[in-house]
């Protein structure tokens, strides 16, 4: 299960959130810890190199795009290592609906379009289209093989 | 806090809106405000208050407006105002009358549709706009956000008016529509409408509507799932779809992802099947339902690689529930060259997950156990999986070779997992290298570890695993090299449950197989039969000629690479690593490099404290798994305790000292009990010295942080080893092996030590210690100290209860206290008028070993009074005495727990008589378990339960130590049951071990670590006996639920964290030490009660709780009563001697007596003898003769003192 996809920019404000399975009461927290994570570590970070984190059976992997952080926490089958691949995958449509990895202004400008990348990656909790241009015809409501 | 949104006072609206650039091209879209205060808080909702939510809204718009402060502040541009969302709702409306104009629909897409998109709801009032869109429009981009918004609708919870989105809070629409204030429409208004309009959509075969059917379709899912009516309509579109496009046959297109090809015909079918299997997977599992399990089977030769991995993931759930069925249906798909072997080469990492997991459900399944063909065929595509290029996949095959599937461990599937993968073989079919394929993998690392020449051979599994992990651990990636470790991680857990289960003798030493080309044919026939019997045979493995690798030397390596792991500059992979390390510790094994390595960690600073308790318990994981690891998990844990004290959690670490000590075994206590105490003798923290950081021994407590924090160690060292001293000398009042000599004891302090230490140096030890911390020390531990010294004063027989009588009278008086301090290296803190401070809080102790002592003599003299006059007890003195006896164990029960059926308050001459009343009366001996005291304490109850449960199996047997099988039990019955009640602590091992836990973690805000508000074991515990106390005022046997003071707000945690660690004693939860008059005042009441309730209408007890004694029982008096004692023989006649009560009367006449065993004097008042001396026996005191030998023994001695039972008297 994804438990959460988290975008925040450089200050930690929280952009877009995605929680699934994730008690109210308990977002707080995530969005802290991860904030947290964040700020201790991504500060001299490259682009899109991976950092890895854990809370009991919970993985957490993150990223710095731009200036734009990236987290993602699942649990089960989502381990760190698919957590690695689907936060490949969010920075490749991220990057790919920016066309560049995105300042803040840009992430900000493209947010429409960001979001609705996102819904077409993590669905309910799971991870569903991987491939970039199949994401790219899907946000665009083309079928994903055309006809 | 949320993102620091409240110090910069933006909200995301702000962020998106602030920018000008992008605005100044745009249609403006002018308006006031909006700026609800945070992300991500809900706004309040309550409806009594939405009047309030509303104008509170409105007013944060105002305030927001008036002070907007935009976060990039660009001076030399114009600022623009961020859209309110009302606004946005306007324009949604005013938007779709218009939607036909191209200016609507770029302003749609542009503008309004991302902004709605901050918020984390949609208000229902949008809906008929979004529906009318719907309709109308034609534009692809407005339509994918109408279908994105009309799956936020359906899938709000719409309680909180939190969705899963996220973004800026919203209020609950249905409780604002309650009141009209957006149009009056609610989500029950919208939501059948949106379902119906999207179902229309979903079943809609124009092949022009295509893509509309596949969004609508995924719209449809996001409802929740507590819709029966929605899910009904979502299946019967779903296998409505299936039924069209499902068993159409077509070829995969291999590794073909979304490129253009095919006809145009199967591409439809293509995309239909991917959404159909889709939507799913998204509903709920059906095991039972065969339509279910055919329609995802089908999937598995789908042409969309989604749809596959869709499929993958249905059965290998339905799977693990019905492995039967599924295997059946799979039947032809498993033959080489059919589907699932195709999957080997799909370009879907999650796919090839699923189907390592498929595989491994269905290789072990039980209900497979006829169809051992299928199974094999099963493990041999599993065992491949090793070979995946990625190491998501090859991890996962890892694990399940392991027997690691989901979170339930069973360690008999452990064990046999890592037989499987140091006895296995993989052996490939004619396939060409597998490992080549699938190269152009976008994300997985490909590490060809095997060269594809070599590909044909078998190689035994563990060698092909070990290859990878070091090949991974040489990785950059973090995430591999914590996976890697975790992996590492579960091996260990899979070879230490082979072990524990004696599965897997010594072997490891032996050579590998080594597989030359001719010796292939036999090689597959074992091959063959050795997966077909899995291993629940263990097939022993014949030692082929010329390998020359064996597992420990493959252990070896690996380990060596993973130590080297240490060095990442994450710590949560070093943690991982050095929990994989834990994890493949042997007991036979050196700890001193482990040792040093976590050492060396702890010192790093950037450790956050959740991690290090991780690692704690994961330490009480492998004491569970390996129970002969005690000492050493110890030795490690002390590390923590010293290293790290301001850090780890006091509970875990007592939890952890608690199950090492039960589980080491009868010869491992002393060690283990040693082990934790030496936490007390570390040299207090001197602030400021940092010398020898990487030394074990030094307590780096350089703060005052966690100076406090160490306190609260040594706190828990000291109630741990009040609590537990008597249980790891096995040494208690009411199963003393051997005869107390009280009265002789008295004679000389440093004697009765002397004599204490060699009868029981562990016990000695402690209270040693013990003695030490009420002296010195912060008040804190002096007062837990007095209490676990009346604990063990209790519980262990003489001399022990002697001892330290003597020494908490002197600690009450103070005397002492210039004598011992003057050794003791000062705190600075001033230990108060009364000397120790500790008067008030000793002297009911003291009264209640003064009440026993006192009633002992009674005894003692009634006795002797019957004896001389050879007279029957009458039922009345009997009654009287039972009064007394039950009396004394109520009095007892409340500093500590004793098993009421055996604890013999009055000595153990009582016994008879005791016996003789309740038999007369049939008084049931069993009532401990109605005691609060037991019912209070924690550890008390691990064991008092055994206890009794043992009891109920000996009954009859007397006991005389704890024996060696039932600390097993102990050890055994750990895992659930004893443990499981009432242990905050080890629900957290227990949910730790269980793998669970997606509760959030706490951010340590360096400031406030003390103040958590999070409920620890200590407040639980506080809680349950402040509880029970007052649960007693109404019924003493209810022990209550939850009263307002037991809340686990921050005061109680502090209080009781100064209060000491809240054990079931009279003074526990109280902040102070100095609150116990009015303490033992509010209690004696209760006392009152108790005794009138438990004692048959005896007088009420005024003993120990009430006020009005206030000055100490004179110590000389006791003396001097002891000296009477002691000086007329007759006085001491039966006193506390073991079965001296079957000694007839005629003490004056001289006895004779004949030694039965050798008896070494133990100081210059005893008398050495030689098994078969004869000797003339003076007189008897308290378990002890004094004898008189006819001639001097080699020492030149004549006469002095030898225990009764060494002497057979005539």
């Amino acid at each position: 299960m994804l438990l959460a996809v988290l975008f925040t920019n450089t200050e930690g404000n929280i952009l877009v959130e995605r929680f699934q399975g994730v008690p109210t009461e308990e977002r707080l927290h995530w969005r802290s810890f991860l904030v947290k994570l964040g700020a201790d570590n991504l500060r001299r970070a490259k682009n899109e190199e991976l950092f890895v984190a854990s809370h009991k059976s919970v993985y957490i992997v993150y990223t710095m795009l731009g200036d734009v952080s990236i987290y993602v926490v699942g649990k089960d089958e989502y381990d760190e290592l698919t957590l690695s691949e689907v936060i490949y995958v969010i920075t490749s449509s991220v990057k790919d609906a920016c066309g560049k990895p995105p300042t803040e202004r840009l992430f900000l400008d493209k947010y429409g379009k960001i979001c609705l990348c996102l819904d077409e990656v993590v669905w309910k909790g799971l991870l569903e289209n991987t491939d970039k241009s199949r994401i790219r015809r899907l946000t665009r409501l083309k079928p994903p093989t055309d006809v | 806090m949320a993102s620091g949104q409240e110090s910069s006072g933006t909200t995301l609206m702000d962020l998106i809106t602030s920018d000008p650039a992008t605005a100044a091209s745009a249609a403006p879209t002018p308006a006031p405000a909006a700026a609800p205060s945070t992300l991500g808080k809900p706004v309040a909702t309550d409806r009594k208050s939405k009047r309030a939510t509303l104008t509170q809204i409105q007013n944060d718009t105002i305030a927001a407006a008036k002070a907007l402060n935009p976060v990039r502040a660009i001076p030399q541009r114009q600022r623009k105002k961020p859209v309110s969302y009302a606004q946005l709702v306007r324009s949604i409306h005013e938007l779709a009358a218009t939607s036909d104009q191209k200016s609507s629909q770029k302003q749609l897409v542009q503008h309004v549709f991302p902004k709605l998109a901050v918020y984390n709801s949609v208000d229902p009032s949008v809906a008929p706009s979004l529906l009318m869109l719907h309709q109308q429009c034609e534009d692809r981009n407005v339509l994918r956000y109408v279908y994105y918004y009309l799956a936020r609708i359906l899938s709000d919870g719409g309680s909180q008016g939190l969705s899963p989105g996220g973004g800026i809070p919203t209020p609950n629409w249905d409780a604002l529509a309650d009141i009209d204030a957006v149009g009056g429409v609610t989500r029950a208004d919208v939501i059948p409408r949106i379902v119906n309009q999207l179902t229309a959509d979903a079943t809609n075969a124009d092949p022009e509507f295509h893509a509309r059917r596949l969004a609508a379709l995924k719209a449809l899912t996001s409802t929740s799932a507590s819709s029966s009516e929605i899910l009904e309509k979502l299946y019967e579109i779903v296998f409505g779809i299936l039924e069209k496009v499902g068993d159409a046959k077509q070829k995969r297109r291999k590794g073909l992802f979304g490129k253009q090809g095919g006809d145009k015909e199967s591409n439809t079918r293509s995309n239909l099947q991917y959404a159909a299997l889709s939507a799913l997977r998204r509903l709920p599992l059906d095991p039972g339902n065969p339509a279910f399990l055919h329609r995802a089977i089908q999937g598995i030769s789908f042409a969309d690689p989604v749809a596959v991995r869709h499929a993958l993931a249905i059965i290998s759930d339905v799977a693990t529930r019905d492995p039967y069925s599924v295997a059946m249906a799979l039947e032809k798909h498993i033959e080489h060259g059919g589907a699932l072997h195709d999957i080997l080469h799909l370009h879907d990492v999650l796919a090839r997950v699923s189907l390592a997991r498929l595989c491994h459900s269905l290789s072990r399944a039980r209900a497979l156990d006829e169809r051992p063909d299928i199974t094999s065929q099963f493990s041999s595509l599993l065992y491949q999986l090793l070979l995946d290029p990625s190491d998501r996949v090859c991890f996962e095959a890892i694990l399940c070779v392991l027997g690691k599937f989901d979170n339930t461990e069973r360690t008999e599937e452990r064990a046999a997992g890592w037989i499987r993968l140091t006895r296995e073989i993989l052996k490939l079919p004619e396939a060409p290298s597998v490992t080549l394929k699938d190269s152009d993998n976008p994300t997985a690392k490909v590490n060809t570890v095997k060269p594809s020449s070599k590909a044909k051979r078998p190689q035994p599994l563990i060698k092909l695993v070990m290859r990878r992990l070091e090949s991974s651990f040489r990785s950059f990636s973090r995430p591999v090299l914590h996976a890697a470790a975790r992996v590492v991680q579960e091996m260990g857990k899979s070879r230490a449950a082979a072990y524990a289960l004696g599965l897997y003798d010594v072997d490891e030493g032996i050579q590998l197989h080594a597989y030359s080309e001719n010796a292939e044919s036999l090689d597959s026939e074992f091959n063959s039969s050795s997966q077909s019997e899995g291993t629940r045979k263990t097939v022993p493995v014949s030692n082929g000629p010329g390998g020359m690798d064996t597992i420990a030397g493959l252990l070896a390596s690996l380990l060596e690479v993973v130590r080297t792991t240490v060095a990442c500059e994450c710590v949560y992979v070093r943690a991982m690593v050095i929990k994989a390390l834990i994890w493949m510790q042997n007991p036979h094994e050196s700890l001193e490099e482990l040792q040093s390595i976590i050492a060396c960690e702890l010192s790093d600073p950037a450790w956050p404290s959740a991690l290090l308790n991780d690692i704690l318990l994961t330490l009480h994981a492998r004491f569970k798994a390996t129970p002969d690891m005690a000492v050493t998990l110890l030795e490690i844990a002390r590390i923590f305790a010293t290293k790290v004290p301001g850090k780890i959690d006091a509970d875990v670490l007592q939890l952890l000292w608690k199950t090492c000590l039960v589980g080491a075994g009868p010869e491992g206590k002393h060690t283990a009990l040693e082990a934790v105490t030496i936490v007390l003798d570390l040299p207090p923290p001197h602030p400021g010295s940092m010398l020898g950081l990487t030394s074990v021994d030094r307590v780096s407590a350089s703060d005052p942080k966690s100076a406090l924090a160490l306190q609260r160690l040594v706190q828990a060292a000291v109630w741990f080893l009040g609590e537990n001293a008597n249980y790891a000398a096995s040494e208690y009042a009411w199963e003393s092996a051997t005869p107390p000599g009280t009265a002789l004891m008295m004679l000389d302090a440093d004697k009765m030590v002397a004599a204490a230490s060699s009868r029981n140096p562990t016990l000695a030890g402690a209270l040693t210690r013990l003695q030490r911390c009420a002296f010195s020390g912060s008040w804190e531990v002096r007062i837990i100290a007095a209490q676990a010294l009346i604990t063990i004063a209790i519980r262990s027989g003489e001399p022990y209860r002697l001892q330290i009588y003597e020494f908490l009278h002197a600690l009450s008086l103070g005397g002492v206290q210039s004598q011992f301090s003057e050794s003791q290296i000062s705190n600075g803190e001033d230990q108060g008028a009364s000397g120790t401070g500790l008067g008030s809080l000793i002297s009911p102790m003291l009264k209640v070993l003064d009440e026993m002592y006192r009633a002992q003599d009674d005894l003692i003299r009634d006795m002797r009074n019957h004896d001389n006059n050879k007279q029957e007890w009458t039922d009345e003195e009997l009654k009287k005495l039972y009064e007394t006896h039950e009396k004394l164990l109520n009095l007892v029960s409340l500093f500590c727990y004793v098993p009421r059926a055996k604890y013999l308050p009055l000595g153990p001459t009582s016994a008879k008589l005791i016996e003789i009343y309740r038999n007369r009366h049939n008084i049931s001996t069993s009532t401990g378990l109605n005691d609060p005291a037991v019912a209070t304490g924690i550890s008390d109850l691990v064991y008092g339960i055994s206890e009794l449960v043992y009891e109920s199996k000996e009954a009859e047997k007397e006991s005389d130590a704890i024996d060696p099988e039932l600390a097993m039990a102990w050890a055994a019955g750990l895992e659930d049951g004893l443990w499981g009640k009432n242990a905050p602590a080890m629900e957290k091992v227990n949910e730790f071990l269980a793998g669970a836990g997606t509760d959030a973690p706490d951010v340590e805000e360096e400031e406030n670590i003390t103040s958590r508000p999070s409920v620890t074991y200590d407040d639980l515990w506080a809680k349950s006996i402040l509880e029970t106390y007052e649960a007693e005022e109404d019924d003493a046997r209810s022990s209550g639920t939850s009263s307002p003071e037991s809340t686990g707000s921050v005061e109680t945690s502090i209080s009781s964290h100064f209060g000491g660690m809240s054990y079931p004693s009279l003074f526990s939860s109280r902040p102070s030490g100095y609150g116990v008059s009015q303490n033992s005042e509010s209690r004696s009441g209760n006392n009152g009660r108790r005794f009138s309730n438990t004692s048959t209408g005896g007088p009420t007890f005024e003993g120990i709780g009430s006020p009005v004694r206030e000055e100490p029982p004179s110590y000389s008096s006791s003396v001097l009563q002891r000296f009477e004692s002691l000086e007329n023989p007759l006085a001491g006649r039966g006193g506390q001697s073991f079965g001296s009560q079957d000694e007839d009367a005629g003490s004056q006449n001289p006895q004779f007596g004949k030694a039965l065993y050798d008896f070494t004097a133990g100081g210059d008042d005893e008398l050495s003898l030689t098994a078969g001396e004869e000797v003339e026996i003076d007189y008897e005191v308290d378990g002890w003769y004094y004898v008189k030998k006819k001639r001097p023994g080699r020492d030149g001695r004549m006469g002095g003192l030898v225990p009764v039972l060494y002497v057979s008297s005539s």
